[in-house]
């Protein structure tokens, strides 16, 4: 029976550390594959170390979590005190219960009700962003304030009143007994509130998704932002070093507290010693001084709280060491009149050059060239993009959104027309490029990217003869069921099925997306999920077969198993122009006209292709980019390809409802 | 005694009061307020209605949506506890240091981010996961482990457990030992014992552990959709759509219908802890 259990226990720990294990193997991966491991490599750290959005977002987090802990803390204290001291059983217990309210409700609950606040207050009061750091900061306070209450109270209670009564007979005041009686019996409740508080504020990740906004995100959110995209080992190795401190520092405390323990226990064995030491004629001092001093912290664990120490240092400053500047050093400096000036850029995630894979880091030569500091954001969907410019949670000086959402921004009149005239680069675009349909006076955007939609396939899971067919309905294919992937997303979702049936991707039609629905429904007997970010993973483990999805990331995926492979199909396909535009609301309208021309320059757009695999709508980038790249099929497509491709157009609202109604419907609990 | 509370307590109350009331009350009363509201097409207040909360009760999706959510929880709640229980015992019986190590091992994967967490546990699960791949080495074919609704209860089994441990550890390390060889002297079987004396005496802990693996299982996102390869979504998964698509009012219905739902699973277990001890383990 104690050995069952003790196997049993055992198990439950497996469970709990396994996927840990992995997370720490995996982040010495030479790959960028969170599937696949290609070598040992210790690249993800020295990146971490070197700066960057993510450490930003941990450094946003510490400093969040420190204000909002000592915020609490001494809220909750003087809430505590008066609480304690409150007579009225009725009033007191309401108090209690609307203060445990945020501990009670689910955080989502909290967010969303914090979210709709910020709303109204920002509305009313008229100012941008409605979401900033003020409003996470006192949404996390909120939350960590029934903590603290809850970690003081009890030591209220514990409370020896004679003691105060007896200090003020004595002749002390109020406050003095306050201070030297009440408040250090307290503290160890006041210590671990905060601690707590602490605790909850840097790992909160529900109600910072709902509060945080413009330029201010938090570790969680970031790392929520980046699994919707691609996850890298990078946040793994983040995590193997918090987990790693956090373990030291908790082994530390234990045996901090194993030893004082030990000391005052009067039957332990130090302490029985000690006595009998005494009794044998020792000298009592000296009994005293030998058993203080071995009850001092181990060398072991002076030499945990050593190395955790130096870690620490290190990676506050090792910014500054491992430092890049040398290497931006040859970008020469352009006077403007922005200089000094921020910049707030909004644009999908992995959607630029930054530095990785020997590619250049734009974001921070434009810094560097114009002195200007650029403020990154990132997106996963138009919608979230519409949503964030709409309801003014987010302020940005450039936006980079694909054709439908332009459209749809100016026909809500979101845009503001840029001074083509203050681009010096602006007549290198294509013409092919301009006067599109989503922008026909040509006067609220700049082309950034073009791509398309493709099929990404593994050569080992899928017949030869297959593949030739270049079709869309292999993802219908019942021979590979269970290894077939699907947009999580209802325009490209639907567009797949829609190109098979030969409907207009904008149909107006609702018998037209009720067809598309069913061939959607008809594909769930045969595939494996509906995935966006989870496709590089799946396709470079090898854990599924075939897939639609972005060109540009399709590369990026056979770039880390090789054999994945690549077609357009045959039937047709989704391309999208994504292009640059200013918001009505933007701050910094210069600088975000420099940054524009800025990457409108042919030896930067081709940089940037370069790493993002896309087509490029600045002809003069392609004497700059890869020979391969601009041979690629998959980067530069032919003729009949293109001919049979179809951009997205807007769609009126009550379409809009009806295909996120649809597509919620198809992903729905299957019984 | 003096029955009125004195100014001392009242000013210090103060601001507390003002905070709770501007940041936890008026922003529930946002969320009332939307779910009832109705607006015209241009974004002005209509007025108000019951029709949201009659859209989501007539709509089989939105139904089957909290009833799935529910569902899981549950599921989910029950095996957190069926696994917790026998663990924290075990680790109760161990020596003290042990235990202590055993308390840190637990609070570890507390401190890891909850989605690089679950996202770790699917990459071990996928079709060509480690795990697949270890079973690949015995011949073992595929065994597909993501996609259903078995692996989102692992999912949150996962990422919940230790909360569940923790609080019925801390009860049951203060129980005293003696009580249950004074049972056993008395001629109880080990069964007896666990039900008359173990039990009762650790209840209060069971029903803190309760509280806090059900409220977040019921209302969680991201892991229903992770271990399910996209194909599965709670209610919390909708709510977060809603939100993000502009969509206040059904968002704030679907939200109020939650939190009625939690209140009124909180009350039912308020029941079962007659101590009244229920309450946040540190």
């Amino acid at each position: 029976m104690k050995r069952a259990s003790k196997i049993f226990t055992a198990c439950t720990f497996l469970l709990l550390y396994v996927p840990l294990l992995v997370m720490i193997v995996f982040s010495f991966n030479s790959g960028k594959s969170t599937a696949n491991f290609q070598g040992f490599d210790l690249r993800w750290y020295i990146e971490l170390l070197s700066g960057g959005a993510m450490l930003d977002a941990l450094r946003n987090s510490l400093v969040l979590a420190v204000l909002a802990a000592l915020i609490s803390t001494v809220l909750g204290l003087v809430a505590a005190l008066g609480i304690f001291k409150m007579k009225n059983r009725y009033l007191k217990a309401t108090v209690n219960s609307v203060t445990n309210v945020p501990m009670m409700n689910p955080d989502i609950v909290t967010g969303v009700s914090m979210l709709l606040f910020f709303v109204f207050v920002g509305t009313t009061l008229g100012y941008t962003p409605y979401r900033n750091f003020f409003t996470v900061l006192i949404a996390h306070v909120t939350f960590c304030l029934p903590y603290v209450i809850l970690s003081i109270m009890p030591k209220l209670h514990q409370m020896d009143k004679n003691l105060t009564e007896a200090a003020l007979d004595l002749g002390c005041t109020p406050m003095g007994a306050f201070f030297r009686i009440e408040f250090p019996a307290i503290l160890p409740g006041i210590l671990s509130g905060f601690i707590m508080a602490f605790t909850l504020s840097l790992d909160d990740f529900v109600i910072s998704n709902f509060t945080c906004g413009q330029g201010f995100q938090t570790l969680p959110v970031y790392i929520y932002n980046m699994i919707k995209k691609r996850v890298t080992p990078d946040v793994y190795a983040l995590y193997t070093i918090i987990f790693l401190l956090i373990l030291a520092l908790l082994f530390i405390s234990n045996m901090l507290e194993a030893r004082a323990e030990e000391l005052n226990d009067p039957y332990s064995k130090k302490n029985i010693a000690a006595r009998k030491a005494i009794a044998a004629g020792e000298n009592p001092k000296n009994v005293n001084q030998s058993l203080q001093k071995s009850t001092k912290s181990s060398l072991l664990v002076k030499i945990v709280a050593g190395v955790t120490a130096c870690v620490l240092v290190v990676l506050s400053v090792s910014s500054i060491f491992v430092n890049t500047e040398d290497e931006y050093a040859w970008v020469e400096y352009i006077e403007t009149p922005y200089a000094g000036t921020t910049l707030y850029v909004y644009n999908w995630g992995e959607y630029i050059a930054d530095g990785s894979d020997g590619s250049m880091d734009l974001v921070r030569v434009f810094e560097e060239m114009y002195d200007i500091d650029v403020v990154y954001s990132t997106f996963d969907t138009n919608e979230k993009l519409y949503s964030d410019i709409k309801s003014g949670a987010g302020v940005y000086d450039v936006v980079i959104p694909s054709d439908y959402m332009i459209e749809r921004l100016l026909k809500e009149d979101l845009l503001q027309p840029i001074n083509t005239d203050n681009l010096k680069n602006y007549h290198l675009v294509d013409d092919r490029y301009k006067d599109l349909y989503y922008d026909p006076t040509n006067s609220y955007s700049v082309p950034y990217n073009v791509g398309m939609v493709g099929i990404v396939y593994n050569t080992a899971m899928i017949d030869e003869k297959d593949a030739e067919k270049a079709s869309l309905s292999i993802l219908w294919d019942g021979k590979y069921k269970g290894n077939i992937l699907q947009f999580d997303g209802p325009r490209d979702g639907f567009a797949t099925a829609q190109i098979l049936l030969g409907i207009d991707l904008n149909t107006h039609d609702k018998a037209d997306w009720d067809r598309a629905y069913r061939k959607l429904i008809e594909q769930k007997s045969v595939f494996q999920g509906y995935v966006m970010d989870q496709i590089f993973a799946k396709m470079e483990g090898e854990s599924a077969a075939v897939a639609p999805y972005y060109a540009g990331d399709c590369l990026s995926m056979m770039e880390e198993n090789e054999n994945l492979a690549f077609y357009y199909p045959v039937e047709g396909t989704n391309i999208f122009v994504d292009a640059m535009c200013i918001p009505k609301t933007a701050q910094n309208v210069g600088a975000a006209e420099l940054f524009i021309d800025f990457l409108c320059r042919p030896e930067i757009s081709g940089q940037n292709m370069n790493a993002l695999g896309y087509s490029t709508p600045i002809t003069a980038a392609k004497d700059y980019m890869d020979p391969e790249m601009v041979e690629s099929e998959l980067a530069y497509p032919s003729e009949d390809v293109l001919v049979n491709a179809t951009s997205y157009a807007y769609l009126p609202e009550e379409i809009v409802q009806l295909v996120e109604s649809l597509f919620q419907e198809a992903t729905k609990l299957i019984n | 005694m003096n029955k009125r509370t004195s100014i001392g307590a009242r000013l210090m109350l103060a601001p507390h009061i003002l905070w709770c009331a501007l940041f936890i009350v008026v922003p529930l009363l946002f969320v009332v307020y939307y779910a009832f509201a109705e607006f015209g097409s241009d974004g002005s207040l209509v007025g108000f209605t019951f029709r949201h909360f009659g859209d989501v009760f007539t709509d089989g999706d939105y139904l089957g949506t909290f009833g799935s959510s529910l569902l899981l929880a549950l599921v989910s709640t029950l095996i957190c506890l069926l696994i917790a229980y026998p663990t924290a015992y075990c680790i109760s019986k161990m020596k003290a240091h042990s235990q202590r190590m055993m308390v840190i091992l637990l609070m570890l994967p507390m401190w890891m981010n909850f989605l690089v967490r679950t996202y770790t546990l699917t990459q071990l699960l996928d079709n060509n996961g480690l795990i697949n791949r270890f079973l690949g080495l015995f011949g073992i074919g595929a065994l597909q482990f993501l996609g259903t609704p078995t692996a989102v209860v692992l999912g949150m089994v996962y990422n919940y457990l230790p909360y569940m441990i923790l609080p019925i550890y801390t009860v049951m390390s203060k129980l005293d030992h003696r009580l249950i060889e004074a049972s056993s002297d008395l001629g109880a079987n080990s069964f007896q014992t666990l039900t008359r004396v173990i039990l009762p005496l650790t209840v209060s802990g069971v029903i803190s552990g309760i509280t806090m693996v059900f409220v977040p299982s019921i209302s969680t996102f991201y892991v229903a959709k992770a271990m399910s390869n996209g194909s599965i979504s709670l209610i919390g998964d909708i709510i977060e759509t809603q939100f993000g698509t502009l969509n206040y009012t059904m968002g704030s219905t679907l939200s109020f219908i939650l939190m009625i739902l939690i209140l009124i699973s909180m009350f039912v277990m308020n029941k079962f802890d007659k101590e009244g001890n229920g309450g946040v383990v540190a």
